[in-house]
């Protein structure tokens, strides 16, 4: 499969977490590949790097075993399904699939099934035409989130970690880190400023 | 021109996809018609992103990918029908009871959602208040029609209240037309006449 690499891989440090993380760049030309050829190769690429890691998010929001590698596979498949839809002025590679997998978790959390009422992928509602400055910026937005986020003090990436991963309220992340609610949104703030100053003027 | 948003704490929960439904409603309702919490949104959203691929990879099935590509042909699930043609999404395709008058001048029509909040659209005459707030937990308003006042400030079609502390003013519809709103809190039942209400229809 022409042009096709396979995804570039660094190792860096997010707030004690050290994982293999591909160019975004990469992932969003496999969606890509998907959504233009519907390219097996390309899909069992992108399956291999996020299908374990979806499923590790949907352990961690205290889903069985069992639960958690079926709501991997939903997302993967809706990854399939709405390839055509990414766009990369949208949302990153792995923003766009996190969305998903977010959305997958919440439908699977209610009795009765609404997909996509709630919270539709961003692919879903397209804004009108994007500038073109701004697929520039949506691409470099990972990149700097990710720098911005290794920079953070423990306590500030400890809160936001927990807020995103463990479906924990902020109630429930001040009895478990045994510090008052208020200081926990205080170190929200503080963490989302770091990120918004991070971002500069993308948000 | 919408002035009031959620804040940030707020609007990290619904990123993470930990809001209740009922919140998360009321919040999707300001984020589809706000152009800068969608582009907040999507900056948290790639915060996300980053999270997740910064996970260790959870164990799949050896055969996941295999299963996986044996549905590539299944078509996506529908949406949900549009029930409530006239309110903004996600409100349309929202399951809604009926429309329940309580007290003078306010009518109330609940929201089938599920989780640790509810909620519903309520309509009230001008110069007439609304329910006071609880204070109880997480409380957002979304203004659909008309406006209302308190002590916090102003709020028109669009704008989001997320009241941080008491006021001693309750919100009082403007005068012009009818103040429509959808309302969701996580704390204790209204007080005052919504809250007879409330209890009349077994909320």
């Amino acid at each position: 499969m022409a042009g096709l690499v396979l995804p570039f891989r660094r190792r860096i440090s997010i707030a004690g977490m050290t994982a293999d993380t591909p160019a975004s760049d990469d992932h969003a030309a496999l969606i890509q590949a998907i959504a233009q050829r519907r390219d097996r190769v390309a899909f069992a690429a992108l399956f291999r790097f996020f299908a374990p890691r979806v499923k590790a998010w949907m352990l961690r929001g205290g889903a069985s075993p069992v639960a958690a590698e079926e709501l991997a596979q939903e997302t993967m498949l809706t990854v399939w399904q709405k390839a055509a839809l990414f766009d990369p002025a949208r949302a990153g590679a792995s923003t766009w699939i996190f969305t998903i997998a977010r959305n997958q978790r919440i439908d699977s959390l209610r009795r009765e099934r609404h997909p996509g009422t709630l919270l539709p992928d961003p692919a879903d509602e397209p804004e009108g035409p994007v500038q073109a400055d701004r697929v520039m910026a949506m691409a470099q937005q990972e990149a700097r989130i990710r720098e911005a986020m290794a920079e953070l003090p423990a306590e500030q990436a400890d809160v936001i970690r927990k807020a995103f991963f463990e479906d924990k309220v902020h109630a429930e992340i001040e009895k478990e880190l045994g510090i008052p609610l208020g200081t926990v949104k205080s170190r929200l703030r503080l963490a989302m400023n770091r990120l918004r100053t991070a971002l500069g003027d993308l948000t | 021109m919408i002035s009031h948003h959620p804040s940030e704490t707020t609007l990290l929960a619904y990123a993470a996809g930990s809001l209740p439904e009922a919140l998360a409603i009321v919040a999707a309702t300001h984020i589809g018609g706000c152009k800068l919490c969608r582009h907040r949104l999507e900056a948290l959203e790639a915060v996300g992103g980053v999270l997740l691929d910064s996970l260790s990879p959870a164990t799949l099935s050896d055969d996941a990918l295999d299963r996986l590509l044996a549905r590539a042909d299944e078509a996506p699930p529908a949406l949900p029908p549009v029930r409530n043609a006239g309110l903004p999404p996600p409100l349309d395709r929202v399951p809604l009871g009926r429309w329940w008058p309580i007290g003078i001048g306010a009518r109330w029509r609940p929201l089938q959602a599920e989780g640790a909040a509810w909620g519903g659209l309520i309509l009230v005459q001008p110069g007439r208040a609304l329910p006071r707030h609880g204070h109880e937990g997480l409380e957002l308003t979304c203004v659909l029609k008309g406006a209302f006042a308190d002590g916090s400030g102003l709020y028109g079609p669009g704008d989001l209240s997320e009241p941080q502390e008491d006021h001693d003013q309750p919100p009082v519809a403007e005068a012009g037309e009818p103040c429509l709103c959808v309302i969701a809190s996580e704390g204790m039942r209204l007080r005052g006449l919504l809250g007879i209400g409330q209890r009349m229809i077994g909320l």
